[in-house]
């Protein structure tokens, strides 16, 4: 199950699963995002190489519309996956 | 050996999750350590899916403990022969909008796992992965 809520300080909250099984909603939840975005990834439980397919689809969307994503307070589980991609180092995660 | 069949399709995945929690609950595991499993599952059954024949046989996921190893092997019944331990190993030092998302899932899998072996005989696939559960 993977959500998404919007904040009042115009965050991003991700939560649950981010997989395979999840992408084609999680794919229209993001793709109804623009500008500059802040993803808080606190109740991120899981990504898995479909989840990061998307996030670096959004990044591009965003990137080319001269907006930059960043993303905040990964688990470290969650983070693990990011960094085994290489994308720790050209994504911007706090 | 804990052993079930799942219908290939990614909507099969809570399924498999709950597989994998079950095991190491009667393992006496941590749930902590389902993560890294459910990871290494998710990204060889979703490979079986995406590329595998469009068959309505199920896959099948067995697991076996024997600490601090455990082994994942996934047999595919009705399958061509296709070695996923041999598919190339993506750039992750590009920079991310000269990325190509293709193998990043096996990348994963080759990252986690000590062994990764692939079998395929009279059209019958075999993954085994091998990983350590460092919880």
């Amino acid at each position: 199950m993977f959500t998404t809520h919007s904040r009042p300080d115009g965050t991003v909250a991700l939560v649950g699963r981010l997989d395979a099984a999840e992408v084609p909603s999680a794919r229209a939840a993001l793709g109804a995002l623009s500008g500059t975005l802040t993803l808080d990834c606190s109740q991120l439980d899981y990504v898995s190489s479909a989840g990061i397919g998307l996030i670096v689809e959004t990044y591009r969307r965003l990137h080319q519309g001269g907006h930059t994503l960043k993303l905040v307070n990964l688990l470290p589980r969650v983070r693990n996956v990011f960094a085994f991609a290489g994308l720790d180092r050209v994504l911007t995660l706090e | 050996m804990p052993t079930r069949d799942f219908p290939r399709e990614t909507g099969a995945l809570p399924s498999i999750y709950a597989f994998v929690r079950e095991a190491l609950r009667e393992w006496g595991r941590p749930e902590e350590g389902a993560w890294d499993v459910e990871l290494v599952l998710e990204e060889l059954f979703t490979n079986v899916v995406k590329y595998g024949r469009k068959s309505t046989r199920p896959v099948t996921v067995s697991l076996e403990w024997q600490h601090p190893l455990l082994t994942i092997r996934i047999r595919d019944d009705d399958s061509d022969f296709f070695d996923p331990t041999l598919a190339p190993t993506p750039d992750t030092t590009l920079p991310i909008l000269e990325r190509n998302a293709g193998g990043l899932g096996l990348h994963f899998v080759r990252r986690m796992a000590e062994r990764f072996e692939y079998a395929h005989e009279n059209s019958i696939s075999t993954l085994t992965v091998t990983m350590r559960l460092e919880h």
